[in-house]
């Protein structure tokens, strides 16, 4: 227990660290792709899926940790990836974006964590698992993409590689430009931690390396996974409402982890501070929420579980989510941001030009 | 003349969606002042500002969580 509370802990706190002083927001990534034409986060998540890939295979192969992709719901995963992508946008943040800027100071994003825990809980324990169960019990056998195609995954694992390798050379060739930045303040290490801009490549290769040490210290306390949000934020819930010390677990830690890590974070780099919301923020947070719980469990993960781990892990279930979430980003950046301000525009020409009409 | 954004309290990407819409109203050389209390904006403000062309005459944090920049459209 005192092991799984230390490594939990510690492990979270990197990876909340990591997360707030890199900006790391897959939501903005997913958006941008769409809206700014702009797919930088998008390769980072590449960078991080294979660093850990790699890293993982070879804990396995060497026989450090152990791996069983199972099966694949397709239906549910389909669809759920989708309906977080959409709750993802309203709630302003993924799974992790949500905890780390709750440790921000960010009231909105409290609220949306908090309906996303309580509807994870409903999903896996609650009752909504009735209508969760029926719709993933239709499944496929087989979720490994490698099993799937009579491949070593090592020539996925190679392809992948390959692929990023190229988006880094190609990335690494444009032509830089000087982006301004705040005078700095801080000298030393600590202008390093709590003030430097980071490069989002960077901070994609720590995620990478801390994804890949959270396999042998998860499996250390009986939890065969590595990175997870969902099901970790649902048994907070749980334990807190039944009290039952089982749905105590490594990734409980984690997510605690998390919050903590960028709490520091935030704070020593003076960009803590509690922030109240419009109401208008308020509702859209709070239905970012419940979709965001909703769709993940139905999914089996969020960006991170299926986003950046499942897809590590060569699966059906990681890849399929990735891409369907990233269509739920689209879909629901585009009713946001892109139709409000057509709408705007046209009411604007006709505010210009009514004499020209008659 | 000088136009001033204040975004305090939008989350992003609100704060560079107002940003963004602000500069179509002012015209070349004029200053627009943005202040922002979204930590992202940090980053993707001046980002925009560069991609843009526009100059950034003035960048700074005001308090716990809050910034102000000051971009000269090109």
């Amino acid at each position: 227990m005192t092991l799984m509370i230390f490594t939990g802990l510690l492990c979270g706190a990197a990876l909340g660290f990591v997360l707030q002083r890199g900006r790391f927001c897959l939501t903005g990534g997913f958006r941008d792709m769409y809206l700014a034409k702009d797919n930088r986060m998008f390769y980072a998540l590449l960078l991080a899926i294979a660093i850990q890939s790699v890293g993982v295979f070879s804990l396995i192969h060497f026989g450090f940790v152990q791996y069983d992709a199972g099966t694949f719901s397709w239906v549910a995963i389909v669809i759920g990836a989708f309906i977080f992508g959409v709750g993802i946008v309203l709630a302003g943040g993924c799974a992790t974006g949500t905890w780390y800027r709750a440790a921000e100071g960010l009231i909105g994003s409290w609220i949306a964590l908090i309906f996303y825990m309580i509807t994870s809980a409903m999903m896996k324990s609650g009752v909504l698992l009735p209508i969760n169960q029926k719709i993933s019990s239709i499944e496929v056998h087989n979720n490994s993409i490698s099993t799937s195609l009579g491949l070593n995954v090592w020539v996925l694992i190679a392809i992948l590689v390959v692929i990023v390798a190229l988006i880094m050379i190609k990335e690494s060739r444009k032509s830089k430009i000087v982006i301004p930045s705040l005078k700095p303040k801080k000298t030393g290490i600590s202008h390093l931690l709590f003030e430097k801009r980071w490069h989002p490549y960077f901070t994609a290769s720590l995620i990478g390396i801390i994804a890949i040490i959270a396999w042998p210290l998860s499996e250390a306390t009986g939890r065969n996974f590595g990175l997870g949000i969902t099901t970790p934020s649902a048994n907070i819930v749980q334990y807190l409402v039944i009290a039952d010390k089982s749905f105590l677990n490594w990734g409980v830690f984690l997510v605690l982890g998390i919050f903590i890590g960028s709490f520091i974070a935030a704070k020593g780099s003076n960009e803590f501070r509690l922030r109240v919301p419009d109401v208008k923020t308020i509702v859209s947070s709070l239905f970012g929420g419940i979709f965001m719980g909703i769709g993940a469990s139905l999914a089996g993960g969020c960006t991170i579980g299926n986003g950046l781990v499942s897809t590590a892990m060569m699966t059906w279930q990681g890849w399929i989510s990735l891409a369907f979430m990233i269509l739920g980003v689209w879909t629901a950046s585009y009713f946001v941001y892109v139709r409000p301000r057509v709408k705007k525009q046209a009411v604007a020409k006709q505010a210009v030009s009514p004499a020209s009409s008659h | 003349m000088t136009k001033v954004l204040e975004t305090m309290g939008q989350v992003c990407p609100f704060p560079l969606i107002e940003a963004k819409n602000a500069m179509e109203e002012i015209k070349s050389g004029e200053d627009l002042i943005i202040n922002f209390d979204c930590t992202q904006a940090t980053e993707s403000i001046p980002r925009w500002a560069a991609e843009e062309g526009h100059k950034v005459t003035n960048y700074e944090q005001l308090s716990e969580a809050s910034w102000t920049i000051t971009v000269q459209k090109k």
